[in-house]
């Protein structure tokens, strides 16, 4: 191969010469590498912003909750109201080792929360301070409810984003105030601003949780509970317990442990796959359109070049005459089709980049919505270094055929 | 001899086979001008083809200088046409988007010269033939007789041994075909260039010093023409 800058000049020249061609060819390049890309980044932008819905969410978490029996036990009749209670959480800690951490939840919904003339809606959630580790919270200001509130009954709480956003419109450190809530006034202790998506029992941030045992007394629940929220030690396979776990709740509340819709058992660990799966899928069709359209864009590519071959037999031909060999042929085909491939495609990088840069830029407006969704600059490369081989690929079949161009064809063509 | 062919034949198998050269022996010394003349289907072309390394011969022997021309890769095939052979064709076959000197370039690129002094070159061998005006013109701004002579410059920019010209007149008037015949002949007699030139009009033949007559494949008359008055239709005029 010889190369010099007459090479590169004549490559140019080539590609101008047939503008319209060139433009409508490279075209096809172009929107197959800014699918391909747009894809990849759209996909990963998507995939986060979903994912931040269950940010702060414990992935091995199993919750429960009564329901109605469906099957008669033991002399009950199906159809029979059960409650979860109090003592249900000793007796899981006991019997079943996996677990780390069982937590119980009640909740009063619809309670407004009070401070001074600004008022907002808000789910009361009564908690112990392990629900931490089932819904992190992300305290903003002060701290999460602990034991000693537990013990010794405090009114206190700690308000979600948008309680406290309703109630101190000034902002500021609203930790030491007094909020009303329903009839009964409460110090606050904190500010979480989880902001996942992932509702148990009410939003995180129109939550204001109170000590489970200020919330048992004053809302009259005596033993009982709403829902029991219980994870695995690290490395257990949570939906491997819940038979255990529905056994040992039916042996005490008297329903029969075959009877599956007695106690809802709602399994993140199902949730999370169930997601993953989809974005799996997903994924496979991004590549799946991507590189079909590339594909599609680079076959085009690879049929102009034919014409421009089977245009231009006389051309090669008389080169082969004057002593180009067959190699100096195949170089300049190739690279003819490389320089079309790697400028459209480049052009196609670009502006995929600009897309994505644009589509971040709205999103990221929108309020609680932050993802990232530019392609790595790795992505670029790699897609540069495809967009070569491709080129090479496309240029296969029209420079074995503009090898095969003998000299003698030049002079029989007139 | 610069060039000997030995019992040189050819068939072409495209369905029925046809026997196109039946036994070609032919001896060119260095310094000769030559021409090659044959009615359409004589084998004149195909003959050119092999002498100029174009096509391949199936039995028999062919050398130029004393290097057997037989079984060449591509390769060997292209360096060889690169440096011993110059052409020049009946339709000029110069590329329509490169101009005069680019085309002059060409068989230097190939060579593996540098830019700068392949352009250098070029410029002197269309400046020996009058066209050093027209070095930045395309093929299609140029007359016929001045596209012949680009051809003519890139077929010695690389000083081949032998210039081979086919029907190098055929798309030519007679006026510029004269000049065209004159231009071999005193590059033939001025620099000692061989020249073969094939054609089928007796008035080209009779420019140059030995005219070979093939007829159905086979060397008829060798006829020496120094005096050029083989023309039936007279002397020194190129009758069309």
């Amino acid at each position: 191969m010889r190369f010099d800058i007459d090479s590169y000049r004549e490559i140019a020249d080539s590609l101008v010469r047939n503008r319209s061609r060139s433009l409508l060819t490279g075209f096809g390049v172009f929107w197959g590498i800014f699918m391909l890309l747009f894809l990849i980044g759209g996909g990963q932008g998507l995939k986060q912003l979903v994912t931040k819905n269950f940010e702060g969410f414990a992935t091995n978490t199993t919750i429960m909750f009564s329901s109605t029996t469906t099957k008669p036990w033991q002399g009950f009749r199906k159809g029979r109201r059960w409650n979860l209670t109090y003592t249900d959480i000793d007796r899981m800690k006991q019997m079943v080792p996996e677990l780390e951490t069982v937590t119980p939840v009640i909740s009063q919904w619809g309670q407004s929360a009070v401070n001074g003339t600004n008022s907002v809606n808000a789910n009361v959630k009564c908690v112990e301070a392990d629900y931490a580790r089932i819904e992190e919270p992300r305290i903003r200001y002060g701290r999460y409810l602990n034991e000693s509130d537990i013990i010794q009954e405090r009114k206190v709480c700690v308000i979600g984003r948008r309680v406290y956003e309703g109630i101190f419109p000034e902002g500021g450190d609203p930790c030491g105030t007094f909020i009303r809530v329903g009839s009964v006034y409460y110090q606050v202790i904190g500010v979480d601003y989880n902001s996942g998506n992932i509702s148990i029992n009410g939003r995180a941030d129109e939550a204001v949780s109170i000590p489970l045992s200020v919330g048992q007394k004053l809302y009259h629940r005596g033993n009982n509970i709403d829902l029991l929220c219980v994870t695995g030690h690290s490395g257990v396979v949570m939906s491997s317990l819940d038979n255990r776990m529905r056994q040992i709740l039916a042996r005490q509340h008297s329903f029969d442990p075959s009877d599956k819709q007695a106690v809802f058992m709602l399994n993140t660990e199902q949730m999370f796959s169930l997601m993953d799966n989809l974005f799996n899928g997903l994924n496979f069709l991004v590549w799946l359109v991507g590189l079909g359209t590339i594909l599609a864009g680079i076959i085009g590519v690879s049929n102009i070049m034919m014409v421009t071959v089977r245009e231009r037999t006389t051309e090669i031909g008389i080169r082969r005459a004057i002593g180009a060999t067959p190699r100096d042929i195949l170089s300049q085909i190739i690279l003819e089709s490389i320089a079309l491939t790697l400028v459209a495609g480049s052009f196609g990088i670009v502006f995929a980049v600009q897309m994505l840069r644009l589509t971040q830029t709205i999103v990221n407006n929108i309020p609680n919505m932050s993802a990232e969704f530019q392609i790595s600059f790795w992505t670029a490369v790699a897609a540069a270094a495809l967009l070569t081989v491709l080129g090479v690929v496309a240029g296969l079949a029209p420079a074995s055929r503009a090898m095969a161009i003998k000299p003698v064809d030049a002079m029989r063509d007139e | 001899m610069l060039i000997e062919l030995k019992d040189v034949n050819k068939t072409y198998n495209n369905g029925q086979p046809l026997h196109v050269l039946k036994g070609i022996n032919l001896s060119i010394d260095k310094g000769e001008f030559v021409s090659i003349m044959g009615a359409s289907g004589s084998g004149k072309s195909t003959l050119l083809n092999i002498l100029g390394i174009l096509d391949n011969y199936d039995t028999g022997e062919y050398y130029i200088d004393g290097r057997l021309i037989k079984g060449l890769t591509e390769k060997q095939a292209a360096e060889y046409r690169n440096r011993l052979i110059g052409f020049i064709f009946q339709s000029f076959n110069l590329i329509g988007f490169k101009t005069a000197v680019e085309n002059v370039e060409l068989p230097l690129f190939y060579q593996g010269v540098s830019r700068h002094k392949r352009h250098e070159l070029a410029m002197q061998y269309l400046d020996r033939l009058g066209l050093a005006d027209w070095a930045g013109h395309y093929p299609n701004e140029m007359s016929g007789g001045q596209k012949q002579r680009v051809a003519i410059a890139r077929a010695l920019i690389t000083g081949p041994k032998i210039l081979l010209a086919d029907e190098p007149t055929g798309a030519l008037d007679s006026k510029t075909s004269e000049e065209v015949m004159q231009l071999l002949s005193r590059l033939n007699r001025e620099e000692g260039v061989t020249i073969i030139v094939v054609t089928h009009e007796s008035g080209v033949a009779n420019c140059t010093d030995k005219i070979v007559h093939i007829k159905d494949g086979i060397i008829g008359r060798i006829e020496d023409n120094r005096e050029h008055n083989a023309s039936a239709f007279g002397t020194a005029t190129i009758m069309k």
